[in-house]
């Protein structure tokens, strides 16, 4: 006999508002059905009733976990849209900024999957200690702790800050410290492995067939990385390696997450060393723009959980149309794919790995 | 003078339970009863202060400043809080079950404690077979959650009460199993007996295979992390305790500590020569090596991830009773 629980909307560890129908044969999945679209504000319509400069503040709430990778995915869309160029110093900018927001993305992923696991609150604060510290350099950079809105068009709305490099540096050597820590508290722990090791298997033909991107797929054994394969900015010259696994199971979607911690440190620090002096300060905001160029374009970016796209047909003043396809909504699909078969506990230790956002699901 | 005033109350009670007069022995039963509950309270209350600091300070938080000097009034408020708040039954709760299985919970815990001797004179009875009726007792707990959960109408506090039995049923036998092991090196069930065979070596170093077994088990007993499956926090909401409301959620909660502080005095008694220690009197060293265990037992919390329950059910079976039985072997060779 099946019984159907109800997990969420309301719930610890659903990440926000999602409500999963469950359905267990005794306490085994037998069938999950998400009930999404409780953050639902239809950005993609407000957008078309905004001047283009005016909607990166909705953008920035689409992934509030890491706000800039959105919003810079869109008004590089606007740029490429009205033709403008980007400095060398503001793009190297942007990517040290996109870093920064991914390895804070990442330690909030860290912080909330030990709590999914049952590890109550330690690896949470330490997450989330850590993430603090990327806010805080972030906050120095750009004036405010999680919402930034410093994309400009053409640069940022101001350069880095005196002494912002030393800050960021002595962070990063900080931080490589404490990514070993993390390994040490996480994987030396039987109990962690145990939850983790083989549970949740996306397999390499399933992931593809999903259209699963971000740390999801890599973890399934695809080599597939926006910035490799599509490489923006400056990652082609910076030699970007993207970080695959091949287990596809819960294990290997944490690591990929450490490793690629690893590599966006790596990132950081050569791009410190490649940036030309200059000005990265961008146009300042202005409600009219320059005529529209190219009618449409397409921009595709790495974020912290898969891969952002925006589909952008400009009109006159005013975004035409713009398509979004954000990571998590398409990433979420797999849950009940991957979760069936598996114990009720095994579905808060998947749902954690997929690192769903449920206001970038919604939108 | 504290500790003359200690051993003063101690005699003083114990004449009375001695006492050849039935009434007077059962008042002085009573009075007994009443300090060892408060004695309990108190230890709950503390050691929920100490828990929430520790677990902060490891955790990078502050915990609990606000109310009083450090926070130590926190516990106090929370209970205010839950003790006036209004005491809602789901539309398919059982509210006589719920609330009842839960006092009797506490009971069983207060008895337990009642049966221990706390020093060599201040013990209420001195029966035979008490470890055996304390391991008795002890296992009507999963009765009692099980109870509670399913009295609860809610499908997560049935999941919840599913688990904790499960759990329990499988990890009573090594316990159990154990304690008899312990049994047989101290020729008997008498708890002071057990205690004062530990006079010269305390069973830690004879037996640290039990030693480890029993930890585990009763562990798993206290539902502590890893094994905190009954309220399993990120999974089932609260559990067992999802619909339980207002004062009977403070006693939920108080129970948790009561409880640690009945399993931590068990492992002191059986296993770490009870109040046996030079300089400060018996109850005193009791109580030092019960909080140590306690302390223990919640710094286990910060770094284990919660195990599932069908490896929880594994290690039990696999690992647990095996090396139980192991022990009871060894013991046997060496005390026969």
């Amino acid at each position: 006999m099946l019984t159907r629980i109800n997990i969420g909307p309301i719930h610890p560890s659903t990440h926000g508002v999602l409500h999963l129908v469950v359905d267990l044969d005794g306490d085994t999945i037998d069938n999950i059905e998400p009930h999404i679209g409780f953050l639902h504000r239809g950005v993609e319509k407000l957008v078309e009733t905004r001047m283009y400069m005016q909607s990166p503040p909705y953008m920035e709430k689409i992934d509030y976990v890491a706000p800039m990778s959105v919003d810079e995915a869109y008004v590089a869309a606007v740029e490429a849209a009205l033709g403008i160029e980007v400095n060398e110093r503001a793009q190297y900018a942007r990517m040290i900024l996109l870093e920064l927001q991914r390895l804070a993305s990442h330690l909030f992923f860290i912080g909330a999957l030990t709590n999914d696991v049952g590890q109550m609150f330690t690896g949470f604060m330490w997450g989330f200690r850590d993430r603090e510290l990327i806010l805080r350099l972030l906050e120095e950079a750009t004036g405010q702790r999680m919402f930034y809105v410093n994309m400009r068009l053409g640069g940022l709305a101001n350069d880095f800050p005196k002494d912002f490099k030393e800050h960021v540096l002595d962070t990063m050597n900080y931080l490589s410290g404490r990514l070993k820590n993390y390994e040490s508290f996480l994987e030396k722990n039987p109990i962690f492995m145990q939850r983790m090791k083989g549970v949740g298997v996306l397999t390499k033909e399933d992931a593809i067939a999903f259209g699963v991107t971000g740390h999801v797929l890599r973890a399934s054994g695809v080599p597939y990385d926006v910035r490799n394969n599509n490489p923006y900015y400056f990652y082609r010259k910076l030699n970007f390696r993207e970080q695959t696994l091949s287990h596809g199971d819960n294990f290997a979607r944490y690591r990929i997450k450490i490793m690629e911690m690893r590599e966006s440190i790596r990132i950081i620090r050569e791009s410190f060393e490649d940036m030309p002096e200059g000005d990265a300060t961008g146009q300042m905001v202005k409600l009219r723009s320059p005529p529209v160029k190219n009618k449409t374009v397409t921009v595709s970016r790495e974020a912290p959980r898969g891969e952002v796209m925006m589909y952008l047909v400009a009109g006159d003043q005013k975004p035409y149309r713009l398509s979004m396809r954000t990571p998590t909504f398409i990433n979420l699909h797999v849950l009940n794919h991957i979760a069936k078969g598996n114990r009720l506990a095994d579905l808060y230790s998947i749902l954690g790995s997929l690192d769903v956002v449920m206001a970038d699901v919604d939108r | 003078m504290l500790i003359g005033s200690i051993n003063a109350a101690e005699a003083f009670i114990q004449a009375g339970i001695n006492s050849t007069s039935v009434p007077i022995a059962m008042l002085f039963i009573l009075l007994y009863a009443v300090l060892v509950s408060i004695l309990m309270s108190v230890y709950a209350y503390v050691f929920g202060w100490v828990e929430r600091k520790v677990i902060a300070k490891i955790q990078y938080r502050h915990g609990p400043t606000y109310v009083g000097k450090y926070g130590i009034l926190q516990n106090l408020a929370d209970f205010i809080k839950l003790i006036t708040k209004e005491v809602r039954y789901p539309e398919n709760a059982d509210s006589i079950l719920m609330p009842l299985s839960l006092v009797a919970l506490v009971s069983v815990v207060v008895f337990i404690i009642l049966i221990l001797p706390l020093t060599p004179s201040l013990l209420a009875t001195n029966m035979g077979l008490g470890l055996l009726l304390v391991f008795v007792i002890l296992d009507f707990s999963p009765l009692l959650l099980f109870i509670t959960g399913f009295a609860s109408g809610n499908k997560f506090g049935e999941l919840g009460a599913q688990r904790s039995v499960l759990m329990l049923i499988s990890y009573s036998i090594p316990l159990t199993i154990v304690v008899g092991t312990v049994a047989l090196a101290a020729h008997g069930f008498n708890i002071a007996g057990v205690i004062s065979a530990q006079s010269s070596i305390p069973f830690i170093l004879l037996m640290p295979v039990g030693f480890i077994v029993f930890f585990i088990a009763m562990l798993a007993e206290l539902e502590r992390s890893p094994f905190d499956l009954r309220e399993a926090d990120s999974e089932l909401i609260a559990g067992w305790l999802t619909d339980v409301s207002g004062p009977y959620y403070a006693l939920a909660l108080m129970l948790d500590y009561t409880r640690m502080f009945m399993g931590s005095l068990l492992i002191s008694i059986l296993f770490l020569s009870g109040w046996y220690g030079p300089v400060f009197p018996p109850l005193v060293w009791l109580l030092i090596k019960a909080f140590i265990v306690s302390l223990f037992i919640i710094l286990i919390r910060t770094a284990v991830v919660r195990m599932r329950i069908d490896k929880i059910l594994r290690m039990g079976w696999i690992y647990l009773l095996p090396l139980s039985l192991l022990n009871l072997l060894i013991t046997f060779m060496l005390f026969r």
